[in-house]
């Protein structure tokens, strides 16, 4: 059954048009690509 | 093959999940899909492209612009991004409209989470009335409406959330609530039972509709004769009355037409009846004013004509016709006071001399056996000068000589009584044997 007020508070306010460029630009971007290549980035600093 | 290559390898994929997903309008699952997509290769383009389309559907405008503007930077060349960019860019009103009615579902989310559900409910209708493909203004208003144990209004909205996104989970959990607390659950129920009731078909098996009979000849025409009966009642009873009707008001609307014009014309033609009375009047005056003007007799013209006359015979020295014509002129009908000087000049003579002179032509005519003339002459001369017993004395003897005894002795008693001491009076007490 229906918790109502659980319910209730899982709804956020949507974005806003004039709060597009502030997501925008703190959005983030990083890809499993760039985790694995500072991964590797790491790992060879390491080794060094 | 390196990292980065199985990273874009398994984003690809990823997107195709979704591609596929979106295609079938599971917009959720497609939207998990392309987020992955994007978590494994950021540059994967499309992935962000489908993932902004499907943000827009759902009527999340703003996150749509998120990605494609995060897309036309990754790839400023040749992204379908900046087309959809470039579209909304081109109607000034639509972003300033959707920003709206995105404020005023955030509002209707504070009002409905600070216990004010009525603002809340008025709220997202305009919303929805506006944006109907905003599927969280849909699942808010469905869930109020379920929070007030208003299940049907709850299920019509979350079957506009189901049609846009097919498998919407919390949409599809809110739904079957909806449907457990109304009878659609069990009717569909019912429809998955029978629907799998039956046993599996053989190949010499037959489908016939249920509506299928077996009918012979006599049935068929049954029917036909039924069908063609019920198709002439209807037209008798509600097509008939109607077509009657609108002939009715037809005809009416043109009678009354008529005969308005035919008022109008009447009224006319009573004017014009008037008219032409009042010309016929007028003329009428003038034609009679025209006569009495032309009248020999007692016409003006004719007494300024016998006046004329009158004075030519004074210029001619011939004052019997003088006093001929003035024995006939009206002098009542010449209105000219200039002339009206010349006509009592006439009179003055006439009555010191005039009347002699007819008196004279009357003894003459009476002598000449013409008593008729004797008497104009005689009656002309008393016009003139009524105190002349003689000339009465003569009139009574004409009327006597007539057989006219009455009259006679009417003139003589006259004579005798106003002018006892004259000749003529002894003469008539002669006559009458006094």
């Amino acid at each position: 059954m229906i918790d109502f007020e659980q319910e209730l508070e899982r709804f956020k306010p949507s974005l806003e048009i004039d709060q597009v460029e502030d997501a925008v630009m703190n959005m983030d971007l990083t890809d499993m690509t760039d985790i694995l290549m500072k991964m590797m980035e790491e790992s060879q600093e390491r080794k060094e | 093959m390196d990292y980065t290559d199985r990273c874009r390898r398994i984003s690809n994929a990823f997107y195709n999940v979704g591609l596929e997903k979106a295609r079938i309008r599971d917009l959720t699952g497609a939207a998990q899909c392309l987020k992955k997509s994007l978590h494994l290769d950021k540059y994967n383009t499309d992935a962000r492209n489908l993932l902004g389309l499907i943000y827009y559907e759902t009527g999340e405008t703003a996150e749509a612009l998120v990605q494609w503007v995060i897309s036309s930077n990754l790839q400023p060349q040749g992204n379908r991004a900046i087309h959809y960019l470039t579209e909304i860019q081109g109607h000034p009103g639509l972003l300033e409209e959707e920003g709206v009615h995105i404020r005023k579902y955030n509002q209707a989310v504070q009002y409905a989470q600070t216990d004010n559900p009525d603002l809340a409910i008025l709220q997202l209708l305009r919303v929805v009335e506006h944006k109907p493909n905003y599927i969280k203004a849909h699942m808010l208003l469905a869930l109020l409406y379920i929070g007030r144990e208003d299940y049907t209004k709850a299920g019509k909205s979350l079957y506009k959330v189901l049609q846009i996104d097919k498998n919407n989970p919390r949409a599809s959990w809110y739904m079957s609530i909806a449907k457990s607390h109304t009878s659609r659950g069990e009717v569909e129920k019912r429809k998955l039972l029978t629907a799998f009731s039956h046993r599996q078909m053989e190949d010499d098996d037959v489908i016939l509709p249920p509506t299928y009979k077996e009918t012979t000849g006599w049935l068929t025409i049954i029917h036909i004769a039924v069908g063609l009966f019920m198709g002439a009642a209807v037209i008798f009873f509600l097509v008939m009355p109607a077509r009657e009707k609108q002939l009715g008001e037809t005809h009416n609307q043109e009678l009354n037409q008529v005969l308005e014009q035919v008022s109008q014309r009447n009224m006319e033609i009573d004017r014009l009846e008037a008219d032409k009375e009042a010309l016929q009047t007028e003329r009428d005056e003038a034609a009679a004013q025209l006569q009495t003007m032309l009248n020999e007799n007692g016409g003006v013209l004719s007494q300024y004509q016998q006046l004329i006359a009158i004075l030519q015979a004074y210029r001619a020295d011939d004052f019997q016709t003088a006093v001929e014509l003035y024995a006939d002129l009206d002098a009542s009908a010449i209105a000219d006071e200039g002339t009206q000087v010349i006509v009592a000049d006439i009179q003055r003579d006439m009555a010191a001399n005039g009347y002699q002179v007819l008196e004279e032509l009357g003894n003459r005519a009476r002598d000449a056996g013409n008593p008729d003339l004797a008497l104009e002459f005689y009656q002309k001369s008393l016009n003139i000068n009524q105190e002349n017993p003689q000339v009465l004395y003569d009139i009574a003897m004409i009327y006597q000589a007539r057989g006219d005894e009455e009259q006679a002795n009417q003139l003589f008693g006259q004579v005798i009584v106003n002018y006892p001491d004259s000749e003529a009076a002894g003469l008539a007490r002669e006559a009458r044997g006094y």
